[in-house]
């Protein structure tokens, strides 16, 4: 097949064409030979040829390709309407292009969290289990050892169950000098295999199974691609190396391939698996015992069902086993999950969908303007139809050039779209990162491709296939007999065109509610009192090297120097320590205590004294910690009211508790000291702005040493440094980092915020979506007025000689306003009906994220009702004020 | 007009199928461009057959893709350019089998037409 692709067209048209006229030279040629005039001869020879472009049409079939040579015709002539009306274009392309941006952005977004959130083998059969008490819903706990080797040996669901959890602390790899974090992950040997991903370099582990003593496995580990790449620059010849994690050190015996990751799909983390060693806490189900998450493979032709019926009854049979009541109900039934579903909450899902929900009733309204704008134009085209059709264009031909404009139309809209799409990805990419559980690339995938297809496509039947009808079914004659444009547009296409505004202004306003809901949220979450100050603070969130101080005091060597370094920089008002600042959800430690009987979990926080300087915490009783509070000086406490609330031995009176002896501060059980409550500090917000406060106990930082309680948790895996500054933040961050670097190199890494950030950060989820939805809401309600604009034009444009005949028999042009206003009216009250029905039955939808404002909140929905009663009669007004400065007389003369 | 129509009447149009195989045949005794070709048919057939263009050019165009001829650009003996068609191999086994099926045809028309009736049927 030498002429297979279009680009060939040209050429062999050309040659075709030179071929006929060497034929027509050389039978004029002939001619004249026998001796006719030459211009006698050409004609002649035309004459026998007969109908040139005919016979050129006709053997241009014979090249078989002729449909696709009429499909370019089309698409040429579609570029070139296109060109010639670029408003009509740019609007339609504009309108349609913004719906696919906002549902292609959203289906990426749905896809990666949701769809394909994990790269293993098979994921749908990938299983998560976990146990929980009989009959409820909530509250998991992780799996001891020894159930799970009851699983092993009684289950036939499973092709095998693997188990693991995290190395305690923050772990630093070492390799030589540098050190890089890393996510360290104890996994069984048969992780890897349950996954159905095998190391791209090396063997991994030995399918060895669980043991007490050291084996072949033990001491080797499994880097990531991406500490692969950081630590030896993506080299080879990496097995058998050997790296130090916490003063341990591992042989590398494998890199995982790119784009690994277990736990979770972020295939940026640098992560390193090193095998499960079983100890002494796994040969208990006692609270000591070490607790993993399994994770098992579905074997071929199970189903989830089926497996969770049997190891329901697998573990109702070992519940038994734990001899302590409490804990055994708790682990008196197990949880079956797909893995890939435990990854997004089951709020963020919900609130993924109505934001996928509401791009695509933004997708509907941006297709019914398009179909607005072809039928409008359609209708104009009436005439040159009409013209076309009588000239022998058949009808089936005229409606399929018609589809291929529509398609072209939407195909350059969802070039359009998903570029915008990609684009919007790549700028919300921080608000997304801090949302989501996993990065969304701003790359469309093979699924992403396939829907936009499938949305184009959509759109032009959606805004082709109407004005089509239309004209399939217009007869020719009287359309060519009448002339002008103002002809063939019945009554039943403005009923049409009016009916699809109004489904535009319904769909608008379940946008606008639910937008509207969600900002009023906003703005309560903003007037929440927090407890704290929270203006001219910078934080920097600290990961704590703790292998370059093991054996050391940290308070001393670290801590103490470091906060007096940064209290000496220039603009420092205060300066202080705090494992985790309020809202900063880097690193919680709970701790239970069981005071009066009750028995509650608490927040454990260290702190140091110049906190209350950086954030102005106060004190409802006793005082903050201060200089007094030193190692040598009584360990001291400070309780917040939620904790008082519950443990003050008056139960009329929190602030009793002040004086109270709460917990051993040391480690050592023979000692006796312990630490003493010395004030109630006001309760302020400490994870969500929206979640008032729990039981918090703050231990102080000069007093923690290597032999206090909490010493490890405290000190040796977070730290959040905090600056109250008069300092731009510009500037004073540097200084901070250099301060932080002469601490610990690791240290200069940190993230450094400032601390409106952090709370802004907070509203988190609800800032997300407020700001989806506006984005939307705005499009939409721009959308649908500049839809109700283009209709009343229309029909003004439409019915202007009615108009000037109506004011040349004396109408007054208030009538005329009203005549127009009202039809507009009309279509809104309708739109708007219709619309606070759907809107009424959809802000459910957004319920989880609300806060201080009911669902069905009646100043939302009546506000976003006037806003959008107002805005439609704004847009009618300039059309109608049109219609009052009709010249009669132009119309009469038409007539 | 007059004189058109008897021109008409002294040609036959061609049979269906016929066309292909007339061009391979002319083609035969050497190559020739498009009009060559009406030219030799003509003569050939003692000015009876009459090719119309609009069958000829698609037909040459599809014996083309067929590969039973290939076109060149050529001078012809008057000097100017003209699109040669030359027959292949494949073409002359083409034109054996169509000659072949087309004597068969004949010989089976020849025979029908003429047969006498039967006696004593009527």
């Amino acid at each position: 097949m030498k002429h297979i692709w279009p680009f060939a067209f040209g050429r062999r048209r050309n040659e075709l064409q030179e071929e006929i006229e060497s034929h027509l030279r050389m039978a004029a040629a002939d001619r004249v030979a026998s001796g006719e005039s030459e211009q006698v001869a050409r004609r002649e020879a035309l004459r026998e040829f007969g109908n040139v472009p005919l016979v050129q049409d006709i053997t241009r079939y014979s090249w078989g390709w002729a449909w696709l040579e009429q499909l370019v015709q089309d698409f040429r002539f579609a570029v070139r309407q296109m060109r010639r009306y670029p408003t009509f274009a740019v609007t339609v392309i504009g309108t349609l292009g913004l719906g696919i941006a906002a549902t292609a952005a959203m289906f990426t977004v749905v896809e990666h969290v949701m769809l394909n959130p994990v790269s293993y083998k098979n994921p749908d059969r990938i299983i998560a289990i976990t146990e929980r008490a009989n009959g409820q819903d909530s509250g998991r706990s992780l799996v001891p050892w020894l159930d799970i080797r009851q699983w092993k040996s009684r289950d036939h669901s499973f092709q095998s169950v693997a188990f693991w959890g995290r190395m305690s602390g923050r772990n630093y790899l070492e390799e030589n000098t540098s050190a890089v974090q890393v996510d360290g992950i104890r996994v069984s040997s048969n992780l890897f295999p349950t996954l159905g991903v095998n190391p791209s370099i090396g063997r991994g582990f030995l399918p060895l199974p669980p043991s007490f003593a050291a084996d072949e496995n033990s001491g080797t580990i499994v880097l990531s691609y991406p500490v692969w790449q950081a630590e030896f620059s993506g080299e080879r010849n990496v097995l058998g190396r050997s790296v130090t994690i916490d003063n341990t050190s591992y042989t590398v015996i494998g890199v995982m391939p790119r784009g690994f990751a277990f736990p979770r799909g972020d295939a940026e983390a640098a992560q390193v698996w090193i095998p499960v060693q079983l100890g002494k806490e796994d040969q208990t189900r006692t609270l000591v015992a070490m607790k993993y998450e399994a994770i098992a493979r579905l074997r071929k032709g199970q189903t989830m069902a089926s497996a969770r019926t049997e190891m329901q009854a697998i573990q109702t049979a070992i519940a038994p086993e734990y001899t302590n009541l409490r804990t055994r109900s708790e682990h008196s039934s197990v949880a079956l999950e797909r893995y890939s579903d435990t990854i997004a909450s089951p709020n963020l899902r919900r609130a993924l969908l109505a934001l996928l929900g509401a791009s695509a009733v933004l997708w509907l309204i941006a297709s019914f303007n398009a179909t607005n704008l072809f039928l409008a134009r359609s209708a104009m085209r009436q005439r040159e139809l009409a013209l076309r059709g009588a000239l022998g264009a058949s009808r089936a031909r005229v409606a399929r050039q018609m589809i291929v404009e529509s398609i072209a139309f939407s195909g350059a809209a969802a070039g359009i779209g998903v570029a915008a799409a990609m684009v919007s990805l790549r700028l919300l990419a921080h608000s997304l990162q801090t949302r989501l559980p996993i990065p969304i690339p701003a790359k469309p995938d093979t699924l992403i491709i396939l829907v936009l297809i499938a949305l184009t496509l959509l759109s032009a039947l959606g805004c082709g296939a109407w004005p089509i009808l239309q004209v399939m079914r217009t007869p020719i004659e009287p359309v060519l007999k009448q002339g002008g444009f103002q002809v063939g547009t019945g009554r039943g296409q403005h009923r049409a065109r009016s009916l699809l505004v109004a489904l535009e202004m319904a769909f608008s306003l379940t946008l606008l509610v639910a937008c509207g809901l969600l900002m009023r949220t906003i703005y309560s979450l903003r007037h929440v009192p927090l407890g704290f100050q929270i203006d001219h603070v910078i934080v920097a969130n600290l990961n704590i090297p703790s292998f370059r101080f093991a054996d050391r005091n940290m308070t001393q060597v670290l801590y103490e120097p470091l906060v007096d370094r940064v209290r000496q920089l220039h603009g420092v008002e205060a300066a202080g320590l705090m494992s985790e600042v309020p809202l900063g959800k880097t690193f919680a430690t709970e701790i239970t205590l069981r005071m009066n009987g009750t028995s509650t979990p608490a927040y454990l926080k260290a702190v140091s004294p110049g906190m209350q300087d950086v954030f102005g915490f106060k004190m409802a009783a006793g005082r903050f910690f201060d200089t007094q509070d030193t190692a040598n000086s009584q360990s001291a406490v400070v309780v917040n009211e939620a904790f008082a609330r519950l443990f003050s031995p008056d139960t009329h009176n929190p602030e009793a508790i002040v004086g109270r002896k709460l917990f051993s501060s040391s480690r050592d059980s023979k000692s006796s000291d312990s630490t003493v409550v010395i004030g109630v500090m006001k309760d302020e917000r400490q994870q969500e702005v929206a979640e008032p406060a729990r039981p918090e106990i703050d231990i102080c930082i000069p007093q923690i040493t290597p032999s206090s309680m909490f010493y490890q948790s405290a000190e040796g895996i977070a730290m959040d440094l905090a600056v109250r500054t008069d300092q731009p933040a510009a500037e004073m961050i540097p200084e901070l980092r250099d301060a932080l670097r002469q601490s610990s190199p690791e240290l200069a890494n940190a993230t450094i915020t400032k601390m409106d950030q952090i709370v802004q950060d907070s509203y988190g989820d609800q800032r997300f979506t407020a700001h989806l939805l506006e984005i939307f809401g705005g499009s939409a309600l721009f959308l649908s007025i500049a839809g109700l604009y283009g209709l009343l034009s229309y029909i003004v444009a439409q019915r202007r000689r009615e108009i000037g005949v109506r004011i040349a028999l004396g109408a007054a042009r208030r009538d005329l306003l009203w005549l127009i206003l009202s039809q507009a009216g009309r279509m809104l009250v309708v739109g708007l009906s219709v619309g606070l029905g759907l809107a009424f039955l959809s802000s459910r939808l957004v319920r989880s994220y609300l806060y201080g404002v009911t669902v069905h909140d009646t100043w939302t929905f009546a506000g976003s009702a006037v806003l959008l009663f107002v805005a439609g009669m704004l847009a009618a007004y300039v059309p109608a004020l049109r219609a009052t400065r009709v010249d009669p007389m132009e119309s009469l003369r038409a007539e | 007009m007059k004189l058109r129509t008897k021109q008409y009447q002294n040609r036959i149009e061609l049979l269906q199928g016929t066309l292909d195989m007339l061009i391979l045949q002319t083609l035969q005794w050497g190559p020739r461009h498009g009009y060559g070709i009406v030219q030799a048919l003509r003569t050939e057939s003692s000015e009876v057959l009459q090719v119309e263009t609009g069958s000829l050019y698609p037909a040459l165009h599809r014996l083309e893709r067929q590969g039973w001829i290939r076109a060149e650009w050529k001078q012809t003996e008057s000097n100017q350019r003209g699109r040669f068609y030359r027959i292949t191999a494949s073409g002359k086994k083409q034109l054996a089998s169509d000659h072949n099926r087309w004597e068969r045809m004949v010989a089976a028309i020849g025979s029908v037409m003429r047969a006498r009736p039967e006696e004593g049927e009527a």
